[in-house]
């Protein structure tokens, strides 16, 4: 194949997406604007987004403020700075690994849901059959979710932070015998709360990609299962794109 | 086929008859085409329906006529031509004013296109709850006269997966109906049914046409078992209206394509 053939199928493929993405954002943000949308849906995609999504988030946070520990336990140990143990832990867990690694298992678990859900709908004529029925599926199905992933998405965040602190907190106690007060000491004294902000900044935007990374590729499914199946595939590989391209505008722009 | 009244109509009430003002039309199409890539699927297709009128679209697999059901209910937007439907022109309508005029349309799906994390009763109350103005009793009332009107008064709290396929055809007739449109298409409502149920469902498109007067348009292949149902045909052979008429000018017909398919369906040689 020519190589500069190559890089231009290429770049308008990347643009095609992007500009999709874009609009469908638009068209999102146009359709909750008109604050008309399905409040059943809402509450009903609050609870599958966010109270389905607490013990997987809990179990990654848990893990991650435990391996920040660890990580950075054998200099604490050899230089006896235990107040820095905190501190590090917690600048590593609030402004960046927490949101990231939870923005991740959101995308895997709940943004390939949603368009495996849409995907399938638009494939049974479940969207044409909304239309048909005078009822708006952006309204009806797209805003609900994305308002459910924002807003969830910020929640657990903030739980994943806590969550994140006691595992590194434990595992200082029961693995590096440094006491869980002198951790959490370290993580209040060290005024970490900028990086919590901009944590929680990442989740919001994080939660806005994913839902509409999503809802972009839900709702342009065609080819029947093979089609959900490249759909879902092409939603997660997005996302995971799109969480890394926000993390690094918001870290550059916060610092 | 419903009889045409002029037909017996004595021959002294015959210009009287004439005078009579025509129904409205609720639906004109003119100079309808569709393109996908290449393939032209419908070209320049032209046609009219009257109010109360149940018209039976045939035509061969591929001939346009899902296509042609999807434009009229502005789901797709043709490549040209021009769509007056409940008097209103479809292709000048903003998405908003289509979305008013759909709630005067009804239209079940080939594929049924029913809800599948919704319970049969939800499937059908749906649009009558969105569209609001009803109470949740006035909705489950009226739920439970339209599947019982379906024969299927005991299905509400099942789930689509757990109905058959004429079960779900109904239910789809059901959801269609629950707001009283004018106008209705069936996208071939008896798709893969037996021959039975295909009869049953043809009998309920007459039974809910005439009870409440509205207009309908049948897709389907089965044209012996329409029969009861329908008025007049329109036959859609290689995108353009081949044939439009009555069954007996369809019988009489000597164009060799019209007459393959209606009297190869009415099982004559």
């Amino acid at each position: 194949m020519n190589p500069i053939a190559a890089v231009g199928r290429m770049f308008l493929s990347v643009s095609d997406t992007v500009g999709g993405i874009t609009l469908t954002l638009a068209r999102i943000l146009r359709a909750a604007s008109r604050l008309r949308f399905d409040r059943d849906e809402t509450w009903l995609n609050l609870y599958k987004v966010g109270v389905k999504s607490y013990p997987i988030v809990i179990m990654t946070a848990i893990f991650t403020g435990a391996i920040m520990v660890i990580q950075s336990g054998q200099y604490v140990k050899q230089t006896g700075a235990t107040g820095l143990l905190g501190w590090g832990a917690g600048y590593a867990v609030l402004a960046e690994v927490g949101p990231v690694l939870i923005g991740l298992m959101f995308s895997g678990r709940v943004g390939a849901n949603n368009t495996a859900e849409l995907g399938t709908m638009k494939v049974t004529e479940q969207i044409d059959a909304l239309r048909a029925l005078a009822i708006d599926p952006m309204q009806h199905l797209v805003v609900p979710r994305f308002l459910a992933m924002v807003v969830m998405l910020l929640l657990l965040t903030a739980l994943g932070d806590l969550f994140a602190l006691v595992g590194g907190a434990l595992t200082s106690q029961f693995i590096l015998d440094v006491d869980w007060r002198v951790f959490f000491n370290g993580v209040f004294n060290s005024q970490l709360l900028d990086e919590y902000l901009v944590g929680l900044t990442k989740g919001v935007t994080f939660g806005a990609s994913i839902s509409v990374v999503s809802c972009f590729y839900g709702l342009g499914v065609s080819g029947g299962a093979a089609g959900v199946g490249r759909a879902v595939n092409n939603c997660v590989v997005t996302s995971a794109i799109g969480i890394f391209v926000w993390d690094y505008i918001i870290t550059y722009l916060a610092n | 086929m419903r009889d045409d009244p002029m037909a017996h109509a004595l021959p002294w009430l015959k210009p009287a008859l004439g005078r009579l003002p025509e129904k409205p039309v609720v639906l004109r199409v003119s100079g309808l085409t569709k393109w996908f890539g290449d393939v032209c699927v419908l070209d320049r297709v032209d046609f009219e329906m009257r109010e109360g009128e149940v018209v039976g679209l045939i035509g061969p697999g591929g001939a346009g006529k899902t296509v042609f059901v999807k434009i009229c209910c502005g789901l797709m937007d043709p490549d040209g031509g021009q769509i007056e439907i409940l008097g209103e022109n479809l292709l000048e309508l903003k998405e908003k004013q289509r979305q008013r005029l759909r709630e005067r349309i009804g239209l079940v799906f080939q594929n049924y296109a029913l809800f599948d994390f919704m319970t049969v009763g939800d499937n059908v109350a749906f649009p009558m709850k969105q569209r609001g103005g009803a109470t949740l009793a006035e909705i489950e009332a009226k739920v439970q006269e339209r599947l019982t009107e379906v024969d299927l008064p005991k299905v509400r709290h099942l789930m689509p997966n757990e109905l058959s396929g004429g079960m779900k055809k109904r239910v789809g007739l059901a959801r269609a109906n629950i707001n009283d449109p004018e106008l209705i298409f069936f996208d071939d409502p008896t798709a893969g049914l037996d021959p039975v149920t295909s009869s049953k469902i043809f009998n309920l498109i007459r039974k809910t046409q005439a009870h409440r007067n509205s207009t309908c348009l049948v897709i389907s292949h089965d044209i012996d078992r329409m029969r009861p149902a329908c008025d007049r045909y329109i036959l859609l052979y290689e995108a353009r209206v081949h044939f439009a008429g009555t069954e007996a000018e369809a019988m009489a017909a000597t164009d060799p394509i019209v007459r393959e398919f209606f009297r190869k369906e009415a099982g004559l040689k």
